[in-house]
């Protein structure tokens, strides 16, 4: 008998059965989260089935909502509304009003997302959260509502692929880079549903903003959940969020793996995501020249304050001013991100260079805010999807890292950090 | 299984990676009235502009690879059913989505190289049990992977809020 890998520990776990790949389960939830967009369709679907029968646990709802903070239209201010009048009704404490920033990030900030927990939201990059070991998930209106109702959902326990880094690579290649490259390697018809676990001197070196730049992009690789074990610091930090001491889950050594990739990062140099698919992965120096008319800086996967800090760096060093011609948006991801890069002078930085420092949020990510694209226009994003139109119709995008983006800002056009 | 699970309709055919912004776009997610998102089906799909316009109670949407992938939002899969989509048969589909379709009893099937083998207008007869599909127009026959296990009682619950009323009813 072969041991479990780390999403079949902790589905075991939270459904007292002996889980392995490819059975289904019902799995206590330990939060299940909703956004002002989608929060407002539980909420209500919730009410149609349930009417105004309480909630399975208070405690363990929360609300985040970052979508569009604060409200720009007059629905999306209503759906605010709805969401907050629930938590209200229901006594749900946590409610992260547009204030708070990006809902996942938030929650991690306020010790609500621990190592091995299971956790739902109605948010696709809910897997960022693989980051510190968390099994959390995107869902759907009906699946959030039925967890709001029960505590617990039904999962198929995903089969494990254990990817191992090798190699070593230098700045201006970062975290953003490497998941680029994953992604341009992964076969995503081997990828789908699958629960990725990531290994080697690479991920160990990766600091937590870049561990959860990497997980969050397991997305659009189709997977499940990507998991990076806590390493001791990570521990101590979430514990002390937390307010008690926590423990990574970590694979039986005789775990059984659907499959092993390895791949060698040594050489790595600056990848960017070209139009209109986040896995049509170019190296930057291929697309030097393109001409840019917007870049966005921030967003789940690269709006921690390393991330602004190393694109106020490169902004600094190539002269501290961005194109004329060019529109350049920075969001911080959470309020205590802000606090962070307001107290090492990062503002000053970026509206100097002509930047517009907007309030934490998904802002432009989610389209609900800040700087929409006019067709024909170029972007170049630190966020994780470029599909056709999804930031204006008719508008193309790139994704790169915080380097290239800042770079790409005062050139202009696509380039490379000097 | 009830007879929903079987039925006919023309195919609107798409390709491969139709993505929830395609299907359903996010300026949209405000919206709360499954009425009001329906107007916004495909819009964002090359060539299928005029979708709700013309779509037929039944139709069934035939996909390539991946149909579905990106966000969360069960949107994605509400625009379809109010607009009276009988069912997706897709090549293959992105998780979320896959979910979201048997959380609210719509009927999906995925079926190998389906896009080789219908064109838009093609009418089709679906067996959802057993995965089975006829093409009426062109006489051939495809075979499907039906849902099976928990997905299908879900499904044949009509979906996640049904089978767990159920369960209750069992239990009381």
């Amino acid at each position: 008998m072969s041991g479990k890998t780390i999403i079949e520990k902790i589905l075991s776990a939270h459904s007292g059965e002996d889980a392995w790949a490819g059975d289904r389960v019902w799995a206590e939830l330990d939060l299940a989260v909703v956004r002002d967009f989608g929060g407002p369709n539980v909420v209500l679907e919730y009410e149609k089935q349930l009417d105004d029968k309480p909630v399975w646990d208070p405690q363990k709802i929360a609300m985040t909502f970052d979508y569009q903070a604060p409200a720009k239209v007059v629905q999306v201010a209503n759906n605010q509304r709805i969401c907050r009048e629930f938590a209200e009704k229901h006594g749900i404490p946590h409610v992260f009003d547009v204030n708070a920033g990006i809902g996942q990030h938030v929650l991690l900030e306020h010790g609500m997302v621990l190592p091995g927990s299971v956790i739902i939201g109605t948010d696709s990059h809910m897997n960022l959260l693989g980051a510190v070991g968390s099994f959390s998930t995107g869902m759907g209106t009906t699946d959030v509502a039925a967890g709001w109702a029960t505590g617990r959902l039904w999962f198929r326990v995903p089969e494990t692929i254990k990817v191992t880094f090798k190699g070593e690579y230098r700045y201006p290649a970062s975290a953003k880079d490497l998941t680029l490259f994953l992604l341009s390697r992964v076969d995503m018809t081997k990828t789908i549903y699958k629960s990725l676990e990531f290994y080697g001197q690479p991920i160990d070196s990766l600091t937590p903003a870049g561990r959860l730049t990497l997980a969050s992009m397991v997305t659009e690789m189709e997977g499940k959940i990507g998991f990076i074990i806590p390493d001791k610091a990570l521990l101590a930090w979430i514990g002390q969020r937390a307010g008690r001491t926590v423990e990574a889950v970590v694979p039986d050594r005789d775990a059984s793996y659907w499959a092993e990739w390895e791949y060698d990062l040594s050489g790595l140099e600056p990848l960017i995501a070209c139009p209109d698919r986040p896995d049509n992965v170019k190296p930057v120096r291929e697309v030097v020249g393109t001409h840019v008319d917007e870049v966005f800086i921030g967003s789940c996967t690269n709006g921690r304050l390393e991330d602004l800090r190393v694109a106020a760096e490169v902004l600094e060093r190539m002269g501290g001013k961005i194109a004329p011609h060019v529109r350049l948006v920075v969001t911080p991801a959470t309020t205590e991100v802000a606090m962070e890069a307001l107290g090492a002078g990062l503002y000053e930085t970026f509206v100097r260079a002509g930047a517009m420092v907007t309030n934490q949020g998904c802002s432009l990510c989610t389209i609900g805010h800040h700087g929409v694209l006019a067709e024909g226009d170029v972007l170049v994003s630190t966020g994780n999807r470029n599909f056709r139109g999804k930031l204006g119709k008719g508008s193309a995008a790139y994704l790169a890292s915080p380097a290239v983006a800042a770079a790409t800002a005062v050139k202009g056009e696509i380039a490379l950090p000097e | 299984m009830s007879e929903k699970f079987v039925f006919t309709g023309h195919a609107w055919v798409v390709g491969d990676d139709i993505d929830t912004d395609m299907i359903y776009h996010g300026s949209y997610l405000p919206l709360t009235d499954p009425q009001e998102m329906a107007k916004h089906a495909l819009e964002y799909v090359p060539g299928m502009e005029d979708f709700t316009e013309k779509v037929q109670p039944g139709d069934i949407l035939v996909a390539g690879k991946n149909f579905g992938c990106g966000s969360s939002r069960e949107h994605a899969v509400i625009t379809l059913q109010y607009n009276g989509v009988g069912a997706v048969l897709a090549e293959s589909f992105s998780r979320i989505f896959y979910r979201n379709a048997v959380n609210l009893g719509f009927p999906i099937l995925e079926v190998p190289e389906i896009t080789q083998a219908v064109e838009t207008g093609d009418r089709l007869e679906v067996d959802a049990n057993t995965g089975r599909i006829r093409n009426l127009t062109k006489g051939s026959e495809l075979q499907g992977h039906p849902l099976s296990g928990l997905e299908k009682e879900i499904m044949t619950a009509g979906g996640l809020f049904g089978y767990l009323k159920q369960e209750l009813e069992a239990k009381e």
